[in-house]
This record gives C-alpha cells, sequence and structure tokens, in this order.
C-alpha cells in the first residue's frame, strides 16, 4: 500500500525563478498537505492540468524528492528514512526518463537488472518474458538510439520492471506516444493489475483516466480538491463523464480563488 | 555494484568507436605526426642553412686578409665579393634586410696599418658587420662562418705581433679529457625529458578525462538518464565513485596513449625536443621500483583531483554545454600552474609540494630528475589525498541533493 500523509512540496526561487513564475514570493508552493492512499489490485488516478503539482507528488513516492512536510510509507516504508527499501520495490516511469541510446536493449536490461541486486538467471528470465511481451526480441541486440520511439518507451518500461516491482509509479504514461503504443502500454498496466500491484498514474487525459484508474484524486494548484472512484467524482458533479466532472471542480477551484 | 557502475562507464566509452578514435588515438597519432614532424623540418632546416652558400660582401678588405682568406678552408663556404665603392653600402644593406645579401663585412680603411702600427695604446682598427639576425641564412653567415673565420684571422696577426704563433695558445681546456662530463648518464636525460613531460602529461590528463567526464554527468543529466540511474536502489555515493573511478581509468588510459605517441616520435623529434643534444636514450633513464612507485602514485594523486574537479564541476551543469563553460576556465587554470612549473628554482621549498596541481607536476619533474625526497612526496600525496577526500564528499553530497540532480 503507499500512503501519502499530509505531505507538502515547497522550493526556493531564485531572482529568475520569480520572474519567470511572475511572483513576488520567494517561496512555490508545488504541493499542499497531499494525503490519499494507493492499494494492491487497483490503478490510482493524480488527475490536474500541467503544473498543478502530480510529478512533484510522484517524485516524492519515487523518493527523488523530500517532502518539507508530511510522510509517505511504500510497502510501509518512509521514503525519506527508508529510501533505499523503497527504490527496491517500486519502479518510478516517465517520458523523462531515458535510457543511453548507445547500448542495445539486451545490456540495458542486464546492467539495470545488476543495479537492482538480480542474478543473471532471474535477468535472463525477467528479460524473455519482458521483451515477449513487448516484441522487443527482434531488435534486442541493435542500439537503443536506433529503435522507434514506441519502442524506445516499451523498453523503458521492460528496463523498470526487471525487478518485478510490486509498486509502479507512472508519470504521463500514454503522453506522446502513438495510438499503438500508447494502447500497449495501457493494457500492460491493467495486466499488472490482475497481477496484484499497486499502479499510480498521473495524467491531464480525462479519457486516459477514466478507462484505467479505479480511483482518481483531482490535483489543481497543489491541492486535492475531489477524491473518489470515477463513478463517484461524476456522480458527485452530476456530470456526464469524467472530463466534465474536471471541468466543474476546476471552475469551481478558479472561482474560489478569485 | 560500485563494479557494475564502473564497468558500464567504461563500456560506454570504449565501444564508442568515434569516442575511442577521438579521445585515445587521434591525440597519440597527432602528437607522434606532429612532433616526428616537426623535428625533421628542424632537421632538415639546419642541414639547409649549413649547405646554404651565403653572399658576403667585403669592403676594404686589407691584401693580408685577401690571402688569408682565401687560402683557408672557409673560401668554399661563401659566396664573397670585394668592394671598395662606399656608395654602394646603402644598397647593399637594404638587400640585406631584404634577405637578398647574407652579409657585409666593412673593414675600417687602412686596417692592416693601423695593425702594424699599434703600439699597445690608443684606438685599435675596426671591423663591423651587417647582417639580418631575422635571417637565419644571414645569422649563419655572420656567427658560425665569420665568427669561426675572423677569430682564426685574428689568432694569425697576434701570431705575427708576438713573433710565432705558437706563443698565442697559453693553454687547452680539456684537450686529451674524455670524462669532463661527470654527470649521471641518466640524470642528463631525465633533465632533458623533465623539462616538457611533466607538463605534458599533467595537461593531457586533464584534457583526457574532460570531455569524457563532462559526459558522464552532464550528458547523463541532459539526455535524462540520469534520473533513470538514480531510481534504482544503489546508493548516491556509489554511483559518483563509479564515475570517478572510470573517469580516472580513462584519464590514466588516454595520457597514456599520449606518452606512446611522443616516445614513438623521439628518434625523429630529438632535433627539436633537445638541440644539440643528439639522439634520446630512453634506456638511460633507467627508474628504480621506489622512482615507479612515487611516479605512480603522484599521476594517481594529480588524476584524482583533476577527476573530481571535472565531476564537480559537470554536476552542477544542466547540459554538457553548460559543463563546457565551468570546466574551461577550470583547465586554464591547470594549463598555468602546468606552466608555473617551469619557472620555479632547480629543487621546491618543502611547502610548495601541498599546492595541488602545482606540486604534483613539480614532483614529476623531480621524480624525472632523480630528485624527489621520501618527505615532499610525502607532502604532495598527502595534500593531494586530503583535497581529492574534500571533493569526493561535496560530489556525493551534491549527488543526494535533488535541486541539482533534478534541476531544470
Amino acid at each position: 500500500m503507499i500512503e501519502v500523509k499530509n505531505i507538502s512540496k515547497s522550493y526556493k526561487l531564485n531572482k529568475k525563478q520569480m520572474l519567470k513564475e511572475k511572483s513576488n514570493n520567494k517561496t512555490k508552493i508545488a504541493v499542499l498537505d497531499l494525503s490519499f492512499e494507493a492499494k494492491e489490485n487497483e490503478i490510482f488516478g493524480l488527475l490536474g492540468p500541467n503544473g498543478a503539482g502530480k510529478t512533484t507528488t510522484l517524485r516524492c513516492i519515487a523518493t527523488l524528492l523530500k517532502p518539507t512536510a508530511g510522510e509517505i510509507k511504500v510497502q510501509g516504508y518512509d521514503t525519506v528514512k527508508q529510501s533505499k527499501e523503497v527504490r527496491q520495490r517500486i519502479c518510478f516511469l516517465t517520458n523523462e526518463l531515458k535510457l543511453d541510446e548507445h547500448f542495445s536493449p539486451k545490456y540495458t536490461m542486464e546492467y539495470f537488472g545488476k543495479l537492482y541486486g538480480l542474478d543473471d538467471n532471474l535477468i535472463n528470465s525477467r528479460r524473455n518474458m519482458l521483451f515477449d511481451y513487448f516484441g522487443i526480441n527482434e531488435f534486442q541486440n541493435m542500439k537503443i538510439g536506433e529503435l522507434s520511439t514506441g519502442m524506445k518507451q516499451k523498453l523503458s518500461i521492460a528496463v523498470s520492471l526487471v525487478h518485478d516491482p510490486q509498486v509502479i509509479i507512472f508519470d504521463e504514461p500514454t503522453n506522446g506516444l502513438d495510438i499503438i503504443t500508447a494502447k500497449a502500454v495501457t493494457d500492460y498496466l491493467k495486466e499488472l493489475k490482475k497481477q496484484g500491484k499497486i499502479i499510480i498514474i498521473s495524467t491531464h487525459i480525462m479519457s486516459v483516466a477514466e478507462k484505467l484508474c479505479d480511483k482518481v484524486a483531482i490535483i489543481i494548484d497543489g491541492e486535492i480538491k475531489s477524491r473518489g472512484t470515477v463513478k463517484e467524482i461524476i456522480k458527485e458533479n452530476q456530470s456526464e463523464d469524467l472530463e466534465d466532472a474536471f471541468f466543474e471542480i476546476y471552475n469551481c477551484a478558479i472561482m474560489g480563488e478569485i | 555494484m560500485l563494479s557494475v557502475i564502473i564497468k558500464k562507464e567504461l563500456k560506454r566509452v570504449f565501444t564508442d568507436r568515434r569516442l575511442v578514435f577521438s579521445a585515445f588515438i587521434l591525440p597519440a597519432l597527432s602528437i607522434f605526426i606532429m612532433y616526428s614532424l616537426m623535428g625533421v623540418m628542424v632537421e632538415k632546416l639546419q642541414d639547409d642553412i649549413v649547405e646554404n652558400i651565403p653572399t658576403v660582401y667585403i669592403q676594404n678588405s686589407p691584401e693580408g686578409f685577401k690571402s688569408f682568406f682565401e687560402e683557408s678552408k672557409f673560401i668554399s663556404e661563401v659566396d664573397y665579393i670585394y668592394i671598395d665603392e662606399i656608395q654602394e653600402i646603402e644598397i647593399i644593406k637594404q638587400e640585406i634586410r631584404d634577405g637578398k645579401i647574407d652579409l657585409l663585412v666593412e673593414f675600417q680603411p687602412d686596417f692592416e696599418k693601423g695593425i702594424n702600427e699599434y703600439k699597445g695604446t690608443g684606438e685599435i682598427p675596426v671591423i663591423n658587420t651587417y647582417s639580418n639576425s631575422s635571417k637565419e641564412y644571414s645569422s649563419y653567415a655572420k656567427n658560425v662562418i665569420f665568427g669561426d673565420l675572423l677569430y682564426e684571422y685574428e689568432n694569425l696577426l697576434l701570431g705575427k705581433r708576438v713573433g710565432d704563433i705558437n706563443y698565442i695558445n697559453v693553454f687547452d681546456i680539456d684537450k686529451n679529457n674524455e670524462n669532463k662530463d661527470l654527470a649521471d648518464e641518466k640524470k642528463v636525460v631525465g633533465k632533458g625529458l623533465s623539462s616538457f613531460i611533466p607538463l605534458l602529461i599533467s595537461i593531457l590528463l586533464f584534457a583526457g578525462a574532460m570531455s569524457v567526464g563532462m559526459d558522464a554527468v552532464a550528458g547523463e543529466k541532459e539526455r535524462g538518464t540520469m534520473a533513470t540511474l538514480l531510481v534504482t536502489p544503489v546508493k548516491r555515493e556509489v554511483i559518483a565513485l563509479g564515475k570517478i573511478i572510470s573517469l580516472a581509468i580513462v584519464s590514466v588510459i588516454s595520457a597514456l596513449s599520449f606518452v606512446v605517441g611522443i616516445v614513438g616520435s623521439l628518434p625523429f623529434a630529438s632535433s627539436f625536443l633537445a638541440p644539440g643534444s643528439g639522439d634520446f636514450d630512453i634506456s638511460a633513464l633507467a627508474f628504480g621500483v621506489s622512482d615507479f612507485t612515487k611516479l605512480f602514485l603522484v599521476l594517481l594523486s594529480l588524476v584524482s583531483i583533476y577527476v573530481c574537479l571535472i565531476i564537480l564541476l559537470s554536476i552542477m551543469a544542466k547540459t554538457v554545454k553548460e559543463a563546457g563553460a565551468y570546466v574551461s576556465p577550470c583547465y586554464m587554470v591547470v594549463l598555468f600552474l602546468a606552466v608555473l612549473t617551469g619557472f620555479g628554482a632547480e629543487q621546491l621549498v618543502s611547502w610548495k609540494y601541498a599546492i595541488p596541481i602545482y606540486g604534483n607536476i613539480s614532483a614529476i619533474k623531480d621524480i624525472f630528475m632523480f630528485q624527489l625526497t621520501w618527505s615532499h612526496f610525502a607532502i604532495n600525496f598527502a595534500s593531494s589525498l586530503v583535497l581529492s577526500s574534500i571533493l569526493v564528499y561535496i560530489i556525493t553530497k551534491l549527488f543526494n541533493s535533488e535541486k541539482v540532480m533534478l534541476a531544470k
């Protein structure tokens, strides 16, 4: 289980950043007092516009960032005090995470497998299984730089799953992907859910969230404005679909600020 | 886990044919070709100067000089023209400036009379020479050919003055002394090499690590591959150390390839690297176990300082281009310190061995001159160790800093 308890994350801004943010405040609050839980056998979605704090939240769960306040526990391990234990159990995927294009998919799998402390036999069996699923086998000895964008993304997913993690954190899983690769990715996330994994994704595409997520939290300006199953949120806002419900919540939030 | 990172970093470098060619083969090849070519050209230039027949105008030549000159061995080495006309002088001087004529030797009018009537007081006769020091042929005609010729002519006149030419030779220096230079042969060769090898190695070690180091850290950040590495359970300290050690290995191999290039060029380059000393006999440079130990450890400490500096500056950059902007000034400082070692005393005062980089390069020089004491070595090694440890500490801190590692 992932337990996010009252986390906040703020950054200090330098003068250049203050100008860029058009702010007089030296501190930028990325997320404020966020709490939610994600459990086994479900896909949890963080929904929100760009800059809402989705990536910051996921990075905090993935131990890349330390929350300024609050705590996060992954499978009972604290992300700050027991970050190594947490990293052993998670995979964190984003379109910004890249693989060295000089190496082959085969070597890259071996390398990351070793970094996760796996032995050669386990690496081989995981590689065969994942490469089969994603159709990477015939490209496994080519340089990653020579692969198509879709194949690179599939390889990134395969590499991040080499250690068979219990928790999958995926920032914008279908962003920038062609429709075929996007389908392959979402299908695999459903497959992982069936296997009992905890999956947490972020997205600003409501149709993806509606099809994929069991529970969602809508984040606007770093704060959770609504939380529940997709059906609950649609019903709560008397909307036709999740997109309408999102805009309802978004407009309320903006009006509240004004 | 450390070995996994090191292996990957080395594989990244050594399986990239372009990188191998540009970091290891090209530098060695270019330094070999450059030094060999310069050596051959300097030798050719020297031969050309010796073989050239300079054109020399001799004004107001006394009869005695004419007969001495025409009977001497120098007659075949110059193309000479006797002149008396004063009005031609300015034209000849202009032609010397233009490089068309090499030398004008002007005897004072009544030169011979002045010699013969000289009684030990008053002014002695004068010979003026006009040459062009910017022209090799002209300088050689004046300094070598006419330098020797006029010296012998003076001796002839002195002999006549005292009655017997044998009387003017009062003593010989080192006539039959075959062991006049008591210097150790290995120290002579070592001194020759110490003038340029430490300087080159120290600069090349930095240059070799620079591009690879910037790519290994700032490049990974720029490409987004660093973040992939950071979400693995590997400790940040291990990632940092893996990068430092692999870069040190790359730097040493790159410097070794340069040294191979330099050593390979020595047979052709001796005339340019050590003019007048003849061929370098590297075999005379008999390093003992202690010399090799000192050299290895001093080089290692220098490499660790360089590598830590490059990685430290690269971590703070978001792109390779930005890293270049930070590392280049550091390279300039290394160049400056390396050049500075050429101007110090023959042996430094003890505390100067504690100055990072400067002390290391001076220690390498001392090793080549067989004069690095164990205490100076210890001062240098300890100070390098302290500095490297501080730099490694800062690097690992920065690897753990989310602001530095995930900055956009």
